[in-house]
Order: structure tokens, then sequence, then C-alpha cells
């Protein structure tokens, strides 16, 4: 129980923190900041509200299973738009 | 491994949380998709993507983030408590339904806005309101949950249906986690 | 039940589709079809065939029923999202008759982006939500079988005693929970983007085609191996039974299961390398696509292994089987083919492209699942079914595959691309050739359904062990009682357990 409010004041804490680095111009490190931190407020959430912590290895495995397979999604894919060389055609660049 | 023998309770919890959780691995899957395709449109026009968000309501955004993550600390409490739960469940059941009039208002006052957008723009309202619906429609789900374990005898005590009930409503809170800084948060220096 | 019934059904329509197309494809000139009807045959066969045929057909309907008499389970692990993952698929194939009604689709299978968004004028929607639906059964199916196969293992089964048509299923229901979610949400942004005109995937408006077909070979690659591991599957339990002799190798084929529903998912890129994707994207993924060669051989190796000195049984399901294990590799080593991207380049979207596919799914998943019916139908019927119609069933079956499909690698190769109801007049005999075929293939098909339907009636009741086979499913009567067992059995040994000598 004692866990429980001590978390749910830390994720308020972390909101509170996102909220206030958004008006601080730190170039590419905004984004980077907003993802950590979501990250680690979804961790929380897991992990304690979701009983992660006394959970057994398959229901740890299927958790990381599902955002391994993002990886994959978000990686390969990126591994081709990173690398493409882009030759617009005239007409896209209408908008 | 150790096989549980058929019949008894315990198996049955065991069998529920597993298939809940494979469930929430397919929506992580299911959120995917429109995930990679904001990476991906905004990278292709970032500015857009930043005017766009200006045009969010950064506290009513903020605010129904704490609405939220609180209604998850209620969610919590009534798992992980032994008697009498039907309150945390029923302020869990008023925390979302709060949260979905608010996020109505903001759908409302911005459809003006919506529709005088242009290009890029426009994929990042078209994204906006896919994931933010998307995920309106799942907590809409889990209200009703909610509400069903209020209703019937589940809500007098903790089992194994309110922790069920419990893992899903963390994991659309969490789905909510990513979507505010990636639609609230864009440059609100600048705004 | 319910679902082999259903099934089947749009196992005939889609193979109608088909039929007509080859027919159209009989003669040069444009004749027995317009160009608009042949484009939505073809869509409609794709649609069909793919989402409510191969991908059900051997989890489905097969799995359901074996997968908890193969763990020695009273039923699966959640009976009641068994039912609604059938009324889904029925809701989903309303949805596509629904399309065929309000005129039909001409996207292809694959509704490319901007072209199903922005221009086609075809009952998008409709299909898109048939599609949308019926992935949602899918994946309860699979969430099912995995919890099963976790939870309900009869005592003393462990992991490596389950038969490999578990195996199989079990790495299949994986693929179906991590992808198909993909898909379903692909094509509700195709939905959005063409239901508001706003352009994700349109370039003109800021957004990149591309993406969409990131998104959708993320799924509909794995989903190849969805088709093909319950063949293996099936074949792996049909050889071992008919040769007498234990599956050579049973580790490295669980393991090879694995190894294969892991990688397909890291060679989706090799159907995008003529579409403008980055070399060097290309190229990892024309290696990543080698590597999937790797545990398939090992797969047909072992089956060869097993077959290897057995005392071998030529029976129908037996058949079949091995029609699969052959056309299975020759599709497999064509693949090699396309595989290599400066091939890849000259042969995309012909003919061959088309042979290589349909050997794997209808020479792999369909002989298998017709296999599979064979081997499994006195434990699901309680009859037996002649065994001499199974066996012409087979053979024609098999010819006419080869009769329809082989020619149809040499279309390609000479560069006769797919999707046109045209072609040069230079190129007609092979035409004529896989069109004959086509019908071969048809009346093959037609066949199994005249005397399976027969033998429910009047076929020779079924004793609870026909072959002779191993495995638990065997040891109760046929058909299984209620809940399966009278007592839940307790497993010794593993799987397999044939005398090469009797």
């Amino acid at each position: 129980m004692k866990t429980l409010v001590l978390v749910w004041v830390a994720l308020l804490a972390l909101l509170a923190a996102t909220a206030a680095s958004s008006f601080v111009p730190l170039g590419g490190w905004n984004s980077a900041i907003n993802l950590a931190i979501s990250c680690a407020k979804a961790l929380l959430v897991a992990i304690f509200f979701m009983h992660l912590r006394h959970a057994g290895a398959l229901l740890r495995l299927v958790a990381v299973a599902a955002l391994l397979w993002l990886g994959i999604l978000f990686g390969l894919s990126s591994a081709d738009f990173g690398a493409r060389t882009i030759s617009p055609a005239p007409w896209s660049l209408r908008y | 491994m150790a096989t549980i023998p058929l019949a008894s309770a315990e198996a049955g919890a065991e069998r529920a949380r597993l298939g809940m959780w494979l469930f929430l691995a397919t929506e992580a899957m299911f959120f995917g998709p429109l995930f990679f395709g904001y990476v991906h449109s905004r990278l292709a026009d970032s500015a857009a993507f930043a005017s766009g968000s200006h045009h969010m309501h950064f506290w009513l955004g903020t605010i129904n983030t704490a609405v939220l993550l609180t209604s998850s600390f209620t969610m919590a409490i009534s798992v992980h408590g032994k008697e009498r739960i039907r309150g945390t469940l029923g302020l869990t059941f008023v925390l979302g339904a709060a949260f979905l009039l608010i996020k109505g208002y903001e759908y409302g006052s911005e459809i003006p806005e919506v529709l005088a957008a242009k290009g890029a723009e426009q994929v990042f309202y078209l994204l906006y309101f896919a994931m933010t619906g998307l995920h309106a429609i799942h907590l809409l789900i889990g209200l009703g949950l909610v509400a069903w374990l209020f209703l019937s005898a589940h809500g007098r005590r903790a089992g194994t249906p309110v922790e069920i009930v419990g893992l899903y409503w963390h994991f659309v809170d969490a789905v909510w986690l990513f979507l505010y800084p990636m639609f609230y948060l864009l440059e609100r220096y600048s705004a | 039940m319910l679902y082999a019934a259903a099934i089947t059904t749009f196992f005939f329509v889609g193979g109608a589709a088909a039929t007509l197309i080859r027919l159209e494809l009989a003669t040069p000139a444009s004749d027995l079809v317009s160009a608009e009807t042949y484009n939505k045959l073809f869509t409609i066969h794709g649609v069909i065939m793919v989402w409510f045929f191969l991908i059900p057909s051997i989890p489905a309907v097969l799995g359901n029923f074996l997968v908890p008499l193969m763990v020695g389970a009273k039923d699966m692990a959640f009976p009641r999202l068994n039912l609604a993952s059938w009324y889904l698929y029925v809701l989903g194939g309303i949805f596509t008759v629904a399309t065929l009604l309000a005129g039909g689709v001409d996207t292809g299978w694959t509704f490319y982006t901007p072209y199903s968004t922005m221009f086609s004028n075809g009952a998008v929607l409709l299909a898109v939500c048939g599609v949308f639906v019926v992935g949602f059964s899918s994946i309860l199916t699979g969430l099912n079988i995995i919890v099963t196969v976790h939870r309900l293992r009869a005592p003393g089964l462990t992991w490596f005693r389950l038969p490999l048509f578990v195996w199989a299923n079990y790495a299949t229901s994986l693929i179906l929970l991590l992808a198909t979610p993909v898909l379903a949400m692909t094509l509700v942004l195709v939905a959005l983007e063409r239901f508001f005109y706003v352009g994700v995937f349109d370039p003109s408006r800021g957004g990149d085609p591309l993406l969409f077909q990131h998104l959708f070979w993320f799924y509909s690659h794995p989903a190849v191996y969805i088709m093909v591991l319950p063949a293996m599957g099936v074949a792996s339990e049909i050889i071992p039974c008919f040769a007498r002799r234990p599956v050579f190798g049973y580790r490295f084929m669980a393991y090879a299961i694995l190894a294969i529903a892991s990688i397909g998912f890291l060679v989706w890129g090799h159907h995008m390398f003529v579409s403008g994707q980055s070399l060097y994207a290309g190229l990892v993924f024309s290696l990543l696509s080698f590597l999937v060669a790797i545990p398939s051989a090992i797969k047909v190796f072992n089956w060869t292994a097993t077959l290897y000195k057995g005392s071998i049984t030529f029976s129908a399901p037996m058949l079949y089987a091995l029609g699969f294990v052959g056309l299975f590799t020759i599709g497999g080593m064509t693949g090699l083919f396309l595989a290599s991207i400066a091939l890849d380049v000259h042969l995309t979207d012909t003919y061959f492209v088309i042979a290589h596919f349909h050997y794997i799914m209808v020479g792999g998943s369909v002989m298998c699942y017709l296999g599979g019916i064979h081997f499994w139908w006195p434990k699901i019927s309680g009859r037996m079914y002649p065994e001499g119609w199974g066996r012409a069933g087979a053979l024609l079956i098999f010819f006419g595959f080869n009769l329809t499909f082989f020619p149809q690698y040499l279309l390609g190769w000479l560069g006769m691309p797919r999707r046109y109801h045209e072609y040069p007049p230079e190129l007609q005999l092979l035409n004529v050739f896989s069109s004959a075929g086509a019908v071969v293939l048809a009346l093959g098909y037609l066949l199994p359904l005249g005397y399976l339907g027969w033998s429910l009636f009047f076929g020779r009741k079924a004793p609870d062990n026909p072959w002779g086979a191993t495995g638990l499913e065997w040891q109760t009567a046929s058909p299984p009682p209620k809940h399966n067992f009278r007592d839940i059995p307790e497993v010794h040994a593993g799987p397999y357990g044939y005398d090469p000598a009797r």
C-alpha cells in the first residue's frame, strides 16, 4: 500500500518534470527527455501497478517480447528511411 | 516448469493472467504502426508537427494525464485491497469518465482548427485523432469493465477478475503516457 | 467443425475466382472477362485465399481440435473465446461477401497505397473491414493456442516431449499475435486516409507510400510462415507414422520451427527491392532472407532422413505429405532466386513470383491441410475415408498442381508480368498448359469434398488408432468424447516412439 502511494507521487512528479521541461528550449533533447520520462513512467506502472515485480519469467517475457518486436518494426524500417536517397518528383514539392 | 492441476482456482488465475498479458502484447503491436507512422511523419516535417502541437490545450492535456494516473492508482489499490473495494473502484470509474469528458471538450474545441489545417499538419491531426481516439475507445471499454465489476459480486472483494481488468486499465494508462508528450509538448517554449 | 465448414466454403469461392482467372488466360486476348472484372477477380482470389483460407486453415480447423488432444487437455484454455473467434471469422466473411455484392475491389490483395486510398473506385472500405475483423479472429485463436500449450499440458508432458505439430502451431500463434495487429492498424490507417482524404501514405500530401509497404509487409511476410509452419507440423506427424521411424533430429526440428518464426520477422524488405527503398536496407533484407533458408533446409533434410530406411506405406496422407516436401523444396529454392536483389529486379511482379508463392502456399499449406484432414479424419469424424479414392485424389492434385504452376515459372522467366488479363501470343502455349492444369486441380479438389462427405455417412466406422500412430490423440475414442479423455493421461516418453522393425 505504501509503495503504491510512493509510485503515484513519483508518477505525478515525473509528469510535472516532463511538462516543465517542454518550456525550456533544448533542441532535440526535448524529445529525448520526454521519451525517457514516458518510458520511466510506463515502467513504474508496469512494474508496480501491473505486478511485474512479482510476476514469473513467462509474463515478463511476454511483456518484453512485444517491445522487442516493436523494436524490430521500428529498427528495420528506419534502416530504410535513414539510408534512403530521396529524389523528389516535381509535383511532390507542391504542399 | 511445474504443471498445475487443472481444476484449482489458482490455475484459472494463471491462465487468465497469461491470456491478458498476451492480449496486451497484441495491443502494443496494434498501436505500433501508429507510433511508427508518427515518428516517420514527424521526421519528415517536424515544423508542421510543432505548429500542430501548439493548437493543443496544454493545461487540459496535463490535467488529464494526472487524472488518468490517479485512476490507475485507485485501480491498483482496488486490486491490492481485500474487502470493500467498491469505493476505489467507483473512484476509478469517475476519474476515467472525467478524462473522457475533458477529452471530448478538447475535441469539440479543436474542430475549426483541424478544418483549416493543410499538408503535413493534416497528417498530424489525423494521427492525433486516430491515436487519442483509439485510446479513448480503449478507455471506454475499460469503463464498461469497471462498471461491470462495480455492479457485480466481484466488486465486493478483490479477485482474479479485478486483477485482470486492472492489467488492462494500467496498459491503457501507459499508452497515454506516451501520447501526452507526443502531441502536447512539441516545442512548447516557442508557442 | 464449424470452422471446417466455413473455411471450405471460402476455399471454393476463392478457387472459383482462380479458375476464372486461368480460363481468361487460356487465350492471349481479353475475351472471357473485361480488364476491370479481371482485376476484381484476382483481388478477391487473393483476399479470400490468404485471410479466409490459408491463414486460418490448419491452426483453426486442425489446431483447435488437435492441440488440446495432443497436450492431453480437456479443451482449449478459453473455450468461449474460441467460439467468439469463429463468430468473428464469419462476420469478417460477411463483410467480404458484401464487398463482392457491392461491386468488388480491384486493388489486389495487398491494398497498395496511394491507389487503394486515393484512386480505386472499388469497395475498399468494406474489404478492409472484412480483413480487419478476421484478423481479430486469428489473434484470438493464436492466444488460445499459446495459453493452452503453456498451461494445460498433461502431467509429464515437458516441452521436448510435445509433438512437432504442437510446436508448429505454437510458433504460428506467436506470429499471429505479434504480426496481425500491425496489419489491422495499417488497414485502419488506409481506411482513415481514404475516408478523410488526408495523406499519411500519399506523397503529394506530405505522406510516404513506402511507409504503408513497410507496415504491410511487416505483417504479410510473417503471414507466409503463419501459413506454412502448421503445414510443416502436419508433415512432421504424418511422415514418421507412415515411415515407422521416429522423426530424425527432433530437437533440431523444434528449434528450426522457432528459428523460422523469428527470422521470418526480419525479412519483409525483400518484397520492396524495386520499390525505392534504400539500397543498404535492401542488402540487409536480402542477407536476412537467405538466412531463412537454413532452418527450412534443416527441416527438409530431417524429413528425408526420417524416410531413410523406413518401412514406408504410401497411404493418402503420406502421399500428400511427400508431395508437400517436394513442392516446398522447389518453392523454397526458387525463393532464393527472389531473395537475391539482382535477380529479383528482373523477376519482380512476373509469373515467377506467382509460381514461387503458389508452390509454397498451395504446394505447401494446401497439400498438408488436405493431408492432415485425411490423417485425422478417422479421429475427427469417427469414420474411415475410402483409401483408393484418397490416393487417386492426392495424385490428381499433385499432377494438376504441377501442370498449373510449373509453366508459370517459365512464363515469369520469359518476362510475363502478373496481374494482366492479356499477353503476347507467343506465350500462349505455356498459358494453355497452366489453364489446363487449373481445371485438373479444380477437379482434384472436388474429389475429396465428394468422398469425404460420402464417408461421413457411409464410411466404415474408425477404430481408435487406425494408423498405429503414437501421440495422445490416438489414445482416446474416435471421435473423442466431450472432454477428450476419460482420465487425463500421463506422459513418460517423448513423441514418435515408432519402432522400425514393426
